[in-house]
């Protein structure tokens, strides 16, 4: 049984479409990231399920009911918006227990609930503040708290953390996924920040141009991108173009690779990780998917170091750790271990991105 | 807004029928039009106020060319402001020994808040063999008897009723009072433009002696405020009731004898009745500012507008009901049916309307106000 | 930007011409008629420079306060129903699309060419029963005659409250273009019908800008002296019909500048006393 069921979901504004049929099955419980570029409907996505957005086509489900039609006030969901839309005429306490004033709940309950519910998010004493004299990361949690208020089937986040600086996003991060795990609720929050989609979700969504590219756990997104779009919008990724000659041998500018899962024939693309890419000295002895080049730039990120590699005219970016450094300077030359089982093959039709290392 | 209707006629007064009426006197126009008046005149020049808009208007085209040919004398009219403001001027003109006009057509209020100030010239009637004949009630005089102003215009304000509400014409002032005639009347808003007080002494109580004490006016207080009910508008603004008696919805009030004729001969449904006790006389006279030192000139300009072909014409064009007895004239029965009558006038108590304005006013509030 | 109090006259300049502006436009002209208010009135004549209460005296009984009150009232209850009405519509024309809302705006602005004659005109014709609105309903059998409905209250009522309208939409309309529209989405989340959003998130996120523009419309409305005499009837007549009648008919200028200085000062003890209802409730 599934929590949230999205059935073909669309959404057309005249002749665009924003999103075209979205199918999706959430389970209860889940953490799951909407992530894509700005524009590629992920947001309204989201906007359909909370039912702020009526949807062109398709249906949704939750605990197999259908609410495609039910109005935003009678789903029960609470949603954090982008610009967390506290309203500036009520204190903190007051935003908290809003909804549960719209349920008629006793005044003195709502102050009970809403002064637990600021513990919660880590605000405790904070009820009677007015809504202008919160630092950002304050009415981050206040937002969170008042969405959390009716205790909601589906938590609902729009580029919650967008407004903060580095630091206490990456706080934030941590303390929202752990809060949704004590809670338990089923969350999907929309983000274009995969580092955020990685470290939060069970599942990420990756959209673009209105289409769901690929619905999966975070490492297997990252190590099995479905297409070359996921594969370079996570992460930095290396991406070969190459013919079939043999069964299982592919030419690709500057050599031949062997590699398994090979189409039979015609073009095929190739995904590898820079992590995964090998360096050997020029001089070293040969060895079977290795390609030669020149080393073009060295940059040291502390953690690792990172190669630019110039392989028959086209770059290849090497990530290795600062111990493993291969002993050549910009300018040399240098060889480049492609392992056989680092590369996903991916459809050849599918769009290249203009090389989006983050 | 037409402001100051009260205080003198044609301060921007019904100004629509008028200009019609302006536009008929086409011919005598023509007749004026390139007189070399200034070549003539360059010794001679006398400044004449008359009220701002149609009035002005009218005289620019129908009346100061033929007079500068006649007599040689230039005139440089002056358009005179609203309300009481150009006795204002003239007054604090006149201390300064200046006269920003040498004759001045002034409402009667004017007149006798002037003549308090002594602000005007006595005049010699027998300079004037044509203003002699004016009829006395048109003519001002000082306590002692010195002429301060000559009748310039009058005009009539009568029952006025629309055809189709009312097929038979009513008789007197009296129809204002008839209770079948509840929420009919449009009737003007001040006490000192709409003349009711004087209107409700001539129909009830006599007379204007009446007003002579404030028990009488009381009186008429009283008596006015039984008709209240019948009031629907009580109006400042003429084109307003203009429009509404046309139209049927408000059929009866008071209103210009001249204008409504000319409504009439539209083809509009409405008619104006002189009633048994009179229509409201209402006038402006001439006065010439004790500053002027055009005084002899001033005399000859009010004696040619006191002749009876000028007032002739001015009843043709202007609207204006003569100043002199209509045997004098050559205007005919239906010329001057359209803007007089025989029957003897209302003529209103100026006097009161000076002397107890603050009070008059106070009361009249509370009437039809309270 | 110069954080610390300005010292020389070079640093004053940027408020010098609204400050000079505010003199000659505003206290210069209102001291003026305090100073004609206490003069005294020469029957049938103007007035001298004096200083005498009696102008005050005359306009302190029953029927002056009785108009006052009315006036008071009017300008308020057109307020209220112009920001009433005012409100819920510039919260929809603020959510139409950009070409939608610049047609509204300009028609709105072109009612504010229409001067106080014009709107009283239109409304008598509307409402007379010769010619208004009352034959339409005839016409469809709803009413067995035309009947007037001019001159009355709610004549004088409709006429204001159609000439406060476009202020009021032009002073609500900046507030609520602005008003984030995740606001009312966020209401609607936790549970508020579409109404329920309205009422409890709108109107009250907008309160300052809802009472400045009844302050707006008050005083606005305080002033109409023809709208009065075109619609109602005598005893719908405001204190500024008053004050017009004895500034310009009777040349009372002294006891006319005694009612305007008291209505203005009524008006302001009103306006301050609104404001401060409103602070002592926010704080």
């Amino acid at each position: 049984m599934s929590a949230l069921v999205l059935d073909g979901l669309a959404k057309r504004y005249g002749s665009f479409t924003a999103v075209h049929g979205a199918s999706l099955r959430i389970p209860h419980g889940q953490f799951v990231c909407l992530l894509g570029p700005s524009g590629c409907g992920k947001t309204t996505l989201m906007r359909m399920i909370a039912g702020l957005e009526e949807p062109s086509g398709g249906r949704l489900l939750i605990d197999d009911r259908d609410i495609t039609a039910a109005p935003a006030h009678k789903r029960d969901f609470g949603m954090v918006f982008q610009s967390l839309a506290l309203f500036p005429h009520l204190t903190a306490g007051e935003n908290v227990a809003y909804p549960l004033r719209i349920r008629g709940v006793p005044a003195a309950e709502r102050r009970g609930r809403a002064e637990s519910l600021l513990e919660l998010v880590r605000l405790p004493g904070m009820a009677d503040r007015p809504v202008s004299r919160l630092s950002g990361g304050q009415r981050q949690r206040v937002a969170i708290a008042r969405a959390l208020a009716l205790e909601p089937k589906l938590f609902l986040l729009d580029e919650p953390l967008s407004a903060l600086d580095a630091k206490l996003r990456e706080a934030m991060q941590i303390e929202l996924k752990q809060l949704q795990r004590r809670l338990g609720i089923t969350t999907i929050v929309v983000t274009h920040d995969q580092r955020e989609a990685m470290t939060m979700a069970d599942l990420v969504v990756v959209m673009s141009e209105g289409k769901i590219r690929q619905a999966a756990p975070p490492m297997e997104v990252y190590r099995r991108p479905a297409d070359a779009f996921v594969a370079d919008f996570i992460g930095m990724t290396n991406l070969l173009e190459g013919e079939v000659t043999a069964p299982g041998r592919i030419s690709v500018p500057g050599g031949e690779l062997a590699l398994e899962g090979l189409p039979r024939q015609g073009r095929a693309l190739l995904s590898v990780r820079p992590e995964e890419v090998l360096l050997h000295p020029a001089t070293a002895p040969g060895g079977a998917n290795r390609l030669s080049g020149t080393l073009s730039f060295v940059r040291d990120l502390g953690a690792s170091v990172e190669f630019r590699i110039e392989v028959a005219g086209r770059e290849i970016v090497a990530l290795t750790r600062p111990q493993d450094r291969p002993p050549v300077e910009p300018g040399g030359a240098v060889t480049v271990e492609i392992p056989a089982g680092a590369c996903v093959v991916l459809p050849p039709e599918s769009g290249v991105g203009g090389g989006r290392p983050s | 807004m037409k402001i100051g209707a009260g205080l003198g006629r044609g301060l921007g007064t019904g100004l629509g029928r008028r200009a019609v009426l302006a536009g008929m006197g086409g011919l005598a126009a023509a007749g004026a039009a390139g007189f070399p008046s200034i070549v003539r005149a360059q010794s001679k020049s006398l400044k004449v106020g008359v009220y701002g808009g149609y009035f002005k208007n009218s005289f620019d085209k129908h009346i100061f060319p033929d007079f500068t040919k006649a007599t040689g004398i230039a005139v440089e009219a002056v358009a005179e402001p609203t309300g009481e403001a150009w006795l204002i001027q003239l007054e604090q003109a006149a201390r300064a020994r200046q006269a920003p006009a040498d004759v001045s057509m002034m409402s009667q209020v004017a007149m006798l808040k002037g003549m308090a100030a002594e602000l005007w010239q006595p005049l010699d009637l027998a300079k004037m063999p044509n203003a002699a004949k004016v009829k006395p009630a048109l003519i001002n005089k000082y306590a002692d008897g010195r002429v301060s102003g000559i009748g310039a215009v009058s005009w009539y304000i009568t029952l006025v009723t629309n055809t189709k509400a009312y097929p038979q014409a009513p008789e007197s002032w009296a129809a204002l009072w008839d209770p079948a005639n509840k929420d009919k009347l449009g009737l003007l808003a001040l006490v000192a433009n709409s003349f009711l007080l004087d209107v409700t002494a001539a129909t009830f109580f006599g007379g204007p002696k009446h007003l002579d004490t404030e028990q009488g006016q009381l009186d008429c207080f009283r008596k006015l405020a039984e008709m209240k009910g019948n009031v629907k508008l009580w109006y400042r603004d003429e084109a307003q009731f203009e429009a509404a008696l046309k139209s049927g919805e408000i059929p009866m009030g008071q209103y210009y004898h001249d204008v409504t004729g000319l409504a009439a001969a539209d083809g509009h449904p409405v008619r104006s009745t002189f009633p048994k006790e009179g229509g409201i006389l209402d006038s402006g006279s001439w006065a010439v500012s004790k500053a002027s030192k055009a005084g002899d000139l001033a005399h000859v300009f009010i004696d040619y507008m006191s002749q009876p072909q000028v007032q002739a014409l001015l009843s043709r064009k202007v609207g204006t009901a003569p100043t002199i007895d209509r045997s004098a004239t050559d205007l005919t029965d239906k010329e001057f049916a359209a803007v007089s009558s025989d029957l003897a006038p209302i003529i209103p108590r100026y006097d009161l309307y000076l002397s107890k304005a603050d009070w008059l006013n106070q009361k009249w509030t509370e009437m039809i106000v309270g | 930007m110069i954080r610390r109090a300005p010292r020389s006259l070079g640093e004053h300049a940027p408020i010098l011409f609204p400050a000079l502006m505010l003199i000659v436009f505003f206290v210069i002209p209102f001291g003026l008629m305090i100073a004609v208010s206490v003069a005294r009135r020469i029957p049938g004549g103007f007035y001298e420079p004096d200083f005498v209460f009696a102008n005050y005296e005359r306009f302190l009984t029953a029927f002056f306060g009785g108009v006052l009150s009315f006036s008071l009232e009017l300008a308020a209850l057109v307020a209220v129903v112009a920001v009433g009405i005012g409100f819920p519509f510039t919260y929809r024309l603020a959510r139409l699309p950009r070409a939608a809302q610049v047609r509204w705006l300009v028609f709105l602005l072109s009612i504010l060419s229409l001067s106080e004659v014009i709107i009283g005109f239109a409304w008598s014709t509307l409402l007379s029963r010769t010619a208004g609105i009352t034959n339409l309903l005839v016409a469809v059998g709803l009413m067995a005659e035309p009947q007037s409905l001019s001159p009355s209250f709610g004549a004088l009522l409709a006429g204001m409250v159609y000439q406060a309208f476009p202020y009021t939409v032009l002073v609500l309309y900046p507030a609520l273009a602005r008003l984030d529209p995740a606001l009312v989405e966020a209401s609607r989340t936790l549970g508020a019908s579409p109404a329920k959003a309205f009422f409890t998130v709108v109107v009250p996120s907008q309160r300052n800008t809802i009472v400045a523009t009844l302050i707006m419309a008050f005083v606005f409305a305080l002033g109409s002296y023809l709208l009065p005499q075109l619609l109602g009837r005598p005893q719908h007549w405001t204190l500024s019909v008053l004050i017009t009648d004895q500034a310009i008919y009777q040349s009372n200028m002294p006891f006319a500048a005694a009612m305007a200085v008291f209505l203005v000062l009524v008006s302001l003890a009103l306006v301050g006393l609104a404001l401060l209802a409103g602070r002592k409730e926010e704080a």
